[in-house]
């Protein structure tokens, strides 16, 4: 923290050591003012993450106390079939299912960006899902919409398109799943609204006296002035993504079927953890999630020199 | 005003002191309660609305005749059940009473997690001796049955009825189930199957090894089957997988939590006999009918009564005394048999069952189970630390085998891989 001018001129009269003892004051009154964020961060955060990280190392069944194995988790986890269904499941959908929404909220920010009649009432119309997406409801709404006789099962096959329900065919799980998370664009979309309303307009006017047209404009203004927020939202919906888990557990049940086409990482990590009572082996599913998605961010950032442009970059 | 110095050993004490507070907890309370100041005691169960409705009936009941104790009554499904009650153990806080699944006894009893029930007071007079012990386990008593159910096969008379097909009379072999099976599937025409894969049920499996004189699990914690034996027993209806005679899994997957007999679309359904109210109520039939599994050798079934559901407090509760009249209330009063009738399935206590009048379809029930009286062989002692996991598996895996994601053989790989890891895991 910097002094503020006032303070350092009043205190420039009085001997250093007044000075010094001002100065721990104040900062025994900042970490005062700290102390109760501190403490839950301490708490709450860091003393959870410590001892996930030792039991993770241990056979620790929530009953006995843990036993120490070293690496065992992390060995017999790549042994461990349904482990590596769940590391298929979940990058399938990180793969599919996060350019797919990131699609659709600059598809329909771009659209309200215009300025029209009813703007505000589209742009809650169109946040609203993002808004109540976590919660349990939606995916039981989810469950019944694609369920067997369902409102799409019926919509579909009025156009002869018998595919039945979705929810108990394994190879259509994903499809479901991919559509819930595009559904749910909304936050992305307010960002990217956010990033378009800071282009410059005369950009746009001097590229149509120049006579390029809407594609031209998109890849050759939008793109790359919208490309930090198109980098921000990449990122934070492909760690979003990862850690997919409310819909999944109540979809399939809790169980990740049919035929674990829906056991994602996490809810795989969680059955372990508490229907198997094998919380050591949890804890090592998810220190691992955390190196891959440190991992997947650093990739990103060493990339994204080659095409997000900052305002101020020469090019 | 209170000085910066002042403040701060303030705000030190202050934090400290809550902290001391947490740590010890309120003050110790009373072990009774008074009518002006009774205690409460924490109860929770699994199950639908109707035994929600019928729980806070007898909690209402209990709590007039005992004014010094209030209940605290909460319930959850069954797959959730479990998940809670293990996030509740590891953090030492699990409610004073809870309904409980033989499956589980193991896994809780043996770590200590349960309260011994010898060490306090509840009537067990009136219960038949052969099925105490699959409450117990090292000769302690953990958990006392409410009640009994056994194997049964469902079927809907007026179904077979409008198809022409005479109701089965329960003396069956395997092979002739599955030609009735086979038979109720291709008259059903795609709208009625003939039941659903009994061999990815667990219980249906056990009931085939007694029949075939195996122990599923030997006294040590072991296996008491081979690999063999697993494969034998998917092969059974290998030839109906597919066909109208069984429902596939893609419905049995989309009904979930209803069954496929209770959603109407099988004929049959092998299950435990106290689904009778639940099938009735989702299914809107008039009439189901049970009838004994099939056997091979008509003269073992291996059926067995077995506690359908127990009552066990936590090792940990302040409220022994209480926890304990909660208990001796719900498996003895015959007013409290008068309440759930066969929803939880035959009341195990002489006293409750006689309290009890029977009628329609409860009486049914009542009357398989005398039926089957001379099949009855003991009760299974609780299953192995980890049988709940297992029985999940066993069930995953079966219907990842209808699903045709893998072979007779590569499932039964596949669940000896997971049950040898549980085993070697929990040694």
């Amino acid at each position: 923290m910097t002094q503020s001018p006032t303070l350092s001129r009043r205190s420039s009269s009085a001997p250093v050591l007044r000075k010094s003892k001002q100065r721990g004051a104040d900062a025994r009154a900042g970490y005062t003012f700290l102390l109760p964020w501190l403490l839950g961060f301490i708490a709450l955060t860091v003393g959870p993450m410590i001892s996930s990280l030792y039991l993770s190392f241990t056979n620790y069944n929530l009953f006995d106390p843990p036993k120490w194995i070293g690496l065992d988790n992390y060995t017999t986890l790549f042994q461990d079939e349904r482990f590596l269904q769940s590391v298929g499941v979940t990058v399938g959908y990180v793969v599919f299912g996060t350019p797919l929404k990131l699609a659709a909220a600059l598809a329909v920010a771009m659209l309200l960006n215009s300025k029209r009649k009813g703007q505000g009432f589209y742009r809650s119309a169109f946040y609203a899902p993002s808004l109540i997406g976590a919660s349990v409801s939606i995916a039981i709404v989810w469950k019944a919409m694609f369920g067997d006789a369902g409102p799409v099962d019926q919509g579909l096959s009025f156009f002869g398109i018998n595919l039945g329900g979705w929810v108990g065919n394994p190879s259509m799980t994903m499809p479901m799943f991919i559509l819930l998370t595009v559904w749910q664009f909304g936050a992305p979309m307010v960002i990217f609204l956010a990033g378009l309303k800071q282009i410059p307009a005369d950009l746009y006017e001097a590229a149509s006296m120049d006579g390029a047209g809407p594609v031209r404009k998109f890849f050759n203004i939008t793109w790359p002035m919208l490309s930090p927020v198109i980098f921000f939202n990449l990122l934070m919906e492909t760690i979003h993504a990862f850690q997919i888990f409310a819909s999944a557990y109540i979809i399939s049940n809790g169980e990740g079927g049919p035929a674990g086409s829906t056991l994602f990482y996490t809810l795989y990590l969680y059955l372990r953890g508490f229907s198997d009572f094998r919380m050591g082996y949890a804890s090592a599913m998810a220190w691992l999630l955390v190196i891959v998605v440190g991992i997947i961010t650093l990739i990103f950032f060493r990339t994204s020199k080659s095409w997000v442009h900052y305002s101020g970059d020469a090019k | 005003m209170i000085s910066r110095r002042n403040f701060l050993t303030t705000v030190a004490l202050g934090t400290a002191s809550a902290a001391a507070l947490a740590a010890c907890g309120s003050p110790a309370p009373a072990q009774t309660g008074s009518a002006e100041n009774p205690v409460t005691i924490n109860y929770t169960w699994w199950g639908n609305d109707d035994r929600a409705k019928r729980t806070r009936q007898a909690i209402d009941l209990f709590e007039s005749k005992n004014p010094d104790i209030k209940v605290n009554g909460n319930f959850t499904d069954f797959a959730g059940y479990w998940q809670k009650r293990a996030t509740e153990a590891a953090g030492g806080g699990l409610p004073d009473v809870m309904q409980w699944d033989l499956s589980y006894l193991r896994d809780y009893g043996q770590r200590n997690q349960l309260l011994d029930l010898g060490t306090v007071k509840i009537n067990t007079d009136a219960f038949e001796k052969s099925l105490l012990p699959s409450g117990q386990i090292r000769g302690k008593t953990y958990g006392i049955p409410t009640s009994t159910n056994a194997f049964a096969v469902y079927y809907d008379p007026a179904k077979l009825a409008s198809l022409g097909i005479a109701e089965p009379d329960g003396t069956w072999t395997y092979e002739e189930y599955n030609a009735f099976l086979a038979e109720v599937g291709a008259k059903g025409n795609g709208a009625l199957f003939g039941g659903t894969d009994y061999t990815s049920i667990w219980w249906m499996f056990n009931i085939w090894l007694r029949q075939n004189n195996i122990e599923a699990f030997t006294e040590d914690g072991k296996l008491g089957f081979t690999k063999d034996d697993l494969k034998k027993w998917w092969n059974v209806t290998a030839d109906l997988r597919g066909t109208p005679a069984l429902v596939s899994e893609e419905r049995v997957t989309q009904l979930a939590p209803k069954s496929p007999f209770g959603s109407n679309v099988t004929a049959t359904e092998a299950t435990w006999d106290n689904f009778m109210a639940a099938y009735l109520g989702d299914s809107g039939a008039k009439e189901l009918k049970l009838v004994p599994v099939p056997s091979d050798d008509k003269d073992n079934l291996g059926l067995f009564l077995k506690p359908s559901m127990l009552m066990v407090a936590s090792a940990k509760t302040k409220y022994k005394d209480a926890a304990a009249r909660f208990i001796d209330f719900m498996v003895n009063d015959p007013e409290v048999g008068q309440i759930f009738k066969t929803s939880r399935g035959v009341p195990a206590s002489k006293t409750q069952r006689d309290g009890t009048t029977f009628e329609g379809t409860d009486k049914l029930v009542v009357e398989y189970e005398k039926s089957i009286e001379k099949y009855l062989k003991d009760a299974p002692e609780p299953p192995i630390v980890g049988f709940g996991t297992l029985e999940a598996s066993f069930k995953r895996i079966a219907a990842d085998l209808n699903y045709g994601k893998l072979t007779v053989d590569s499932a039964a790989d596949a669940w000896f891989k997971e049950a040898e890891d549980l085993i070697k895991q929990n040694a």
